[in-house]
C-alpha cells in the first residue's frame, strides 16, 4: 500500500513540470494572438484613457515577461485570477460548465467501451467471417469520421427527420434546472431529487452528444481488441479451458479478455484527451454547455485567465486519468508492479 | 439478444414519455435566443440582451410607452426641469420596494448613480458624461444635476440601465457582480415586472412576475429563457415546439422559411441598428475624400438587401435611421445606388484607371454581427468591382483583432454595426463624426466646424435649431463621407401564433409584460 501511494505522490510531482510547460506555452500563445481582452470587452465608443486605464489595471500594459511572473505567482498562490471580461474568479465558470463536459465524457467513454470491446471480441471470435469483415468497416469507417460530422448527421436523421431525440442543450425548454440542480451532473441530481421526468429528459438530451463522441472514439477500440484477442485466443491456457470443458462465455470473458485489457486500458488513458478535445466540438454542434464551448468562446474573447484556467484543468483531468489507468494495471494483472 | 433489446426499448418507451411530463405548464412563456448574458450589474453590463433583462426585472424614473419613442413617467411621478437646463427634478412614486423589501427612497436613486460613476464599468460615461452630482431634495424627491445643458437627457435617462436604481442592501458599493450568486441573498432584485428566479449562465434564467410592481401585472406569470449556441437549432425548437418565442437572432433564410410556416407568427419591427462601411479617414488610401465617395456611389442597397438579407432589412440613406427624428435620405438624391459612371469619374480624376485601379483591403469579422457577414462582404466587393478601377481584396478577423486593427488604423475599409446608447439622432451622427468618438470606431474624421455644430445641438432644447443642425450635418456627411451607410436593420421576433403583444420600439426595449395569450 505504501509503495502504491509513493507511487501516486510521484506521478502527482510529475504532473507539477508537465502543467509549468502547458501553462507557459498557453500564456505565450495568447499574448503573442492579435487582439487583446479590453478591445474585446469595451463598446468603440471607450475613450482611449479609458482603455489604457483598463489595461493598467488588469496588468496588460506590463511587459509579457512581467506579466508572466506575476501569474506564476498568483498560480503558485492557488488562485487562478479573475476573468479579464466577466471580472469573476475563473474557477466560478470552470465549476459551472466542468460537470456537463465530465457527464458527457463519462457516458460517451461507457459507451465507447461498450460498443468497442464487445464487438472487438466478437470479430476476434469470427475471424474472416463476414461478422469480422462488417465489425472491421465499422471500425474503419467510425474511425475516420469528424466528429463534428457525426454530431450534425445524427442531428438531422435522429433529431429532424425522425424527431426522436432532442438536438442541443442538456434539459427540455419547460425543466427548470434550477430545482434540481445539486451537483452539476444532472443524471445523478434527478436522482437524488427522485425527479423520474426529468431524469428522463436529461437522459434524452444525453444520447446523441453521447452517441456522437462514443461511436467516433468506439472504432479504435474495436480494432485494438480484436488484435489482442486474437493473439490471447491462441494462447496455451484458452486451448487448455475448453479442453477443460469451461463454457465458451467463460473462456472469452472470464480468460481471455483480462488477459487482453491492459493495451486497452492503456489507450483508453490515452483517448481521454482525445475524448476532451472531441468534447469542444461536440459540445458547439449541441449547444452542450460545457468546458469546451467556454474554452471555445473564451479564445474568441481573448479573455486570458479563463482560458489558461481551462487548460489547467483539462490537464489535471488527463493526468487523473492516466494515474487512474496505471494503478488499473496492477488490478487487472497483478503481476504489474507499480 | 432479443431479451435485450425488448428491455432496451422498454426503458426508452418510459423515458420518452416521462420526458414529456415537463411540457406545457399555462401561464409559461419558453423564449429562446442566441445571445448571452455578461455581467449581471447595470454598472457593467453594456450589451443588448444583458440589458434587455434589466429592463425586465428594473426600471428607471422615466420609461418607455412599450413599442414607442413617448417617454412617460417610470419610477418617478413627475420631473421638473429648469430653465437653463441642465437641473432635473423628479418626484418618485410613493411606497414602493424593492423585491427584497427594501423600500425605494431618493436615497436608493443617489447611491445607485454614485455607484455606477465610481465603479467606472463600461456604461459609466452614460452617466458620468452627463451627470455631474445627484441631490437628495427629500424621501422622495431627487435632483440630477447635469454637466450641461442636454436636450436629450430624458432619453438617456428613460432606456439605459445604469440610471435604474438599485437596492443598496443587496448591490456591493464597492464591486461589480457578475453572477446573482455573489449578491446578498444569491438573488438579484429589482421594481420592474418580473423577478429572476433562477440564473445559469448560457443554460437558462427564469423570471416570475413580481407581485409588488406598482404597474399592470404580466400576463405570463413566468419566462423561462433558454439559451442556444446557434441559430439553426433554435429555430428547430421553434418549429418542434419547445419553445414558444425567438428573437435574435435567426438566419435570413430561416426567417424567410418560418415566415410561411402556419403556425408561427413572424412580428417585423423597424429596429435602429444601423450597418456601415467605414473608412479609416487620416492615413489610408481612403484619406482622399474623392476616394471614399467614390467608393460611397458604388454601393448598391437594394442588392446588399436582397441578396445578403432577403430584403429583411431597409436600405439606409444617412447615418441616422428612418423613423428618427431629422432623418433624411441624403445619400439617395447625392449617390443613388451602384452609380458607376460617377465613381468612375471621381476615380479618373484623382488618377486611377483599369491599369492601376484603386486597390484596397475590405474587412469583416466573421462572428460578431452574425453568419451573413461574409456573404455582406461577397456582394460588396462585386458591387465595388462594377469598375476595372477597383481592385477589392476580402480580409476578415475575429472581433478582438478585427478591434484593435481598426483602433490602430491597420483597416482602410470594414464593416461595423450601431445599436443605439440613446434615441436621439447624436447618436448616429457625433458617435462617428465627432473627433474623439471617430477614433474609437477607427475612423479618424476630425472636423472643427462639426465638433462645434455637434455641442451646440447637444446643449439646445429647441428643436428648430435640432433640426436645422441635423440637416446639414447629414447634408454634409454625403461630401465628406466619413463612412457610408449601407442598411437599416429589421427586428424579428418569432412566436407561436397563440402569442400577441409583442412590442419594440426605437430604445430597443423589449418588455415581457405585454405579451399574452391570444384570446
Amino acid at each position: 500500500m505504501r509503495r502504491i501511494l509513493r507511487y501516486v505522490a510521484g506521478r502527482l510531482v510529475l504532473t507539477i513540470p508537465m502543467i509549468f510547460v502547458l501553462l507557459s506555452l498557453v500564456f505565450l500563445v495568447l499574448r503573442v494572438m492579435p487582439g487583446d481582452p479590453v478591445s474585446a470587452m469595451l463598446g468603440e465608443h471607450a475613450p482611449a484613457a479609458y482603455l489604457q486605464e483598463k489595461k493598467h489595471a488588469l496588468g496588460l500594459d506590463k511587459p509579457i515577461g512581467a506579466q508572466y511572473l506575476d501569474y506564476l505567482g498568483q498560480i503558485l498562490r492557488g488562485d487562478l485570477g479573475r476573468s479579464m471580461i466577466f471580472e469573476e474568479p475563473v474557477a466560478q465558470p470552470i465549476f459551472e460548465k466542468l460537470p456537463a463536459t465530465l457527464e458527457l465524457a463519462l457516458f460517451s467513454l461507457a459507451l465507447c467501451l461498450a460498443i468497442g470491446i464487445p464487438l472487438g471480441v466478437r470479430a476476434a471470435r469470427r475471424r474472416r467471417t463476414g461478422h469480422d469483415f462488417g465489425i472491421r468497416l465499422y471500425a474503419n469507417v467510425v474511425y475516420c469520421i469528424p466528429v463534428f460530422w457525426m454530431g450534425l448527421m445524427l442531428q438531422m436523421v435522429f433529431g429532424v427527420f425522425l424527431g426522436v431525440f432532442p438536438i442541443a442543450g442538456r434539459t427540455g425548454s419547460r425543466i427548470i434546472v434550477s430545482d434540481f440542480d445539486t451537483t452539476g451532473l444532472y443524471v445523478i441530481d434527478t436522482i437524488i431529487h427522485g425527479d423520474i421526468a426529468a431524469l428522463g429528459d436529461v437522459l434524452f438530451h444525453l444520447a446523441l452528444p453521447a452517441v456522437t463522441l462514443g461511436v467516433t472514439l468506439s472504432g479504435i477500440f474495436v480494432r485494438l481488441t480484436r488484435a489482442n484477442m486474437l493473439d490471447v485466443l491462441k494462447s496455451d491456457f484458452v486451448l487448455a479451458s475448453r479442453a477443460r470443458g469451461v463454457p465458451e462465455g467463460k473462456v472469452v470473458y472470464g480468460h481471455a479478455l483480462k488477459n487482453a485489457l491492459i493495451p486497452i486500458v492503456t489507450m483508453l488513458g490515452l483517448q481521454f484527451s482525445a475524448l476532451l478535445a472531441g468534447a469542444i466540438l461536440t459540445e458547439t454542434t449541441f449547444s452542450w454547455p460545457g468546458m469546451g464551448r467556454l474554452l471555445l468562446e473564451r479564445i474568441y474573447l481573448r479573455d486570458y485567465p479563463v482560458v489558461q484556467g481551462v487548460i489547467i484543468v483539462y490537464a489535471l483531468l488527463v493526468t487523473v486519468v492516466s494515474l487512474i489507468v496505471d494503478l488499473l494495471y496492477a488490478v487487472i494483472d497483478p503481476r504489474v508492479k507499480l | 439478444m432479443k431479451r435485450v433489446l425488448v428491455t432496451l426499448l422498454v426503458i426508452a418507451s418510459v423515458l420518452a414519455i416521462s420526458s414529456c411530463g415537463g411540457k406545457g405548464s399555462g401561464g409559461t412563456l419558453v423564449y429562446g435566443t442566441t445571445d448571452k448574458v455578461t455581467q449581471m450589474d447595470p454598472a457593467s453590463a453594456y450589451d443588448q440582451h444583458t440589458w434587455e433583462l434589466f429592463n425586465n426585472i428594473d426600471e428607471s424614473l422615466l420609461t418607455y410607452t412599450p413599442g414607442t419613442s413617448e417617454i412617460v413617467p417610470g419610477l418617478a411621478e413627475s420631473y421638473t426641469v429648469n430653465d437653463k437646463g441642465d437641473e432635473y427634478t423628479f418626484k418618485l412614486r410613493k411606497g414602493l420596494k424593492f423585491t427584497d423589501g427594501t423600500a425605494f427612497t431618493a436615497d436608493s436613486v443617489k447611491w445607485t448613480i454614485d455607484r455606477a460613476a465610481a465603479l467606472k464599468g463600461d456604461p459609466s460615461w452614460l452617466v458620468t458624461q452627463f451627470v455631474k452630482e445627484v441631490q437628495v431634495v427629500d424621501p422622495l424627491t431627487v435632483k440630477f444635476v447635469l454637466t450641461g445643458p442636454t436636450a436629450f437627457f430624458p432619453s438617456v435617462m428613460a432606456g439605459n440601465p445604469p440610471y435604474y436604481p438599485l437596492s443598496p442592501s443587496v448591490y456591493p458599493v464597492d464591486k461589480i457582480i457578475s453572477n446573482p450568486s455573489e449578491l446578498k441573498g444569491g438573488q438579484l432584485v429589482g421594481l420592474g415586472p418580473y423577478k429572476v428566479t433562477s440564473f445559469k449562465r448560457d443554460e437558462e434564467v427564469v423570471l416570475e412576475a413580481n407581485p409588488a410592481y406598482y404597474g399592470a401585472k404580466p400576463k405570463y406569470k413566468k419566462v423561462i429563457i433558454r439559451y442556444f449556441a446557434d441559430a439553426t437549432t433554435m429555430r428547430l425548437a421553434l418549429e418542434k415546439g419547445d419553445i414558444d418565442m425567438v428573437y435574435k437572432s435567426l438566419n435570413p433564410s430561416d426567417i424567410k422559411d418560418l415566415s410561411s410556416n402556419p403556425k408561427i407568427t413572424t412580428n417585423t419591427l423597424p429596429g435602429p441598428f444601423i450597418r456601415f462601411l467605414c473608412f479609416e479617414n487620416s492615413q489610408s488610401v481612403f484619406k482622399t475624400k474623392a476616394l471614399r465617395q467614390a467608393v460611397t456611389a458604388l454601393i448598391n442597397r437594394p442588392e446588399i438587401n436582397d441578396k445578403v438579407y432577403l430584403g429583411q432589412n431597409a436600405p439606409l440613406y444617412s447615418m441616422v435611421p428612418q423613423g428618427m427624428i431629422y432623418a433624411s435620405e441624403d445619400f439617395k438624391t447625392a449617390y443613388g445606388d451602384a452609380n458607376v459612371a460617377k465613381a468612375e469619374s471621381l476615380l479618373k480624376a484623382a488618377g486611377y484607371s483599369a491599369k492601376k485601379p484603386l486597390a484596397f483591403d475590405l474587412w469583416y469579422t466573421p462572428t460578431h454581427y452574425g453568419d451573413t457577414e461574409v456573404n455582406l462582404a461577397e456582394v460588396m466587393k462585386s458591387e465595388l468591382e462594377k469598375t476595372p478601377l477597383v481592385k477589392v481584396t476580402i480580409k476578415s478577423a475575429e472581433w478582438a483583432t478585427y478591434k484593435q486593427q481598426f483602433n490602430h488604423k491597420q483597416m482602410a475599409a470594414y464593416f461595423l454595426g450601431w445599436y443605439p446608447d440613446y434615441v436621439d439622432p447624436d447618436d448616429y451622427t457625433a458617435a462617428f463624426a465627432q473627433t474623439d468618438a471617430s477614433a474609437g470606431e477607427g475612423i479618424f474624421f476630425s472636423n472643427k466646424e462639426w465638433d462645434a455644430a455637434f455641442v451646440k445641438e447637444e446643449q439646445s432644447a429647441d428643436p428648430k435649431i435640432r433640426a436645422e443642425i441635423f440637416a446639414k450635418i447629414q447634408k454634409d456627411w454625403t461630401d465628406e463621407v466619413p463612412c457610408a451607410p449601407i442598411f437599416q436593420g429589421t427586428l424579428h421576433v418569432l412566436t407561436k401564433k397563440s402569442i400577441t403583444g409583442v412590442k419594440i420600439g426605437a430604445p430597443l426595449i423589449f418588455r415581457y409584460d405585454t405579451l399574452e395569450p391570444a384570446k
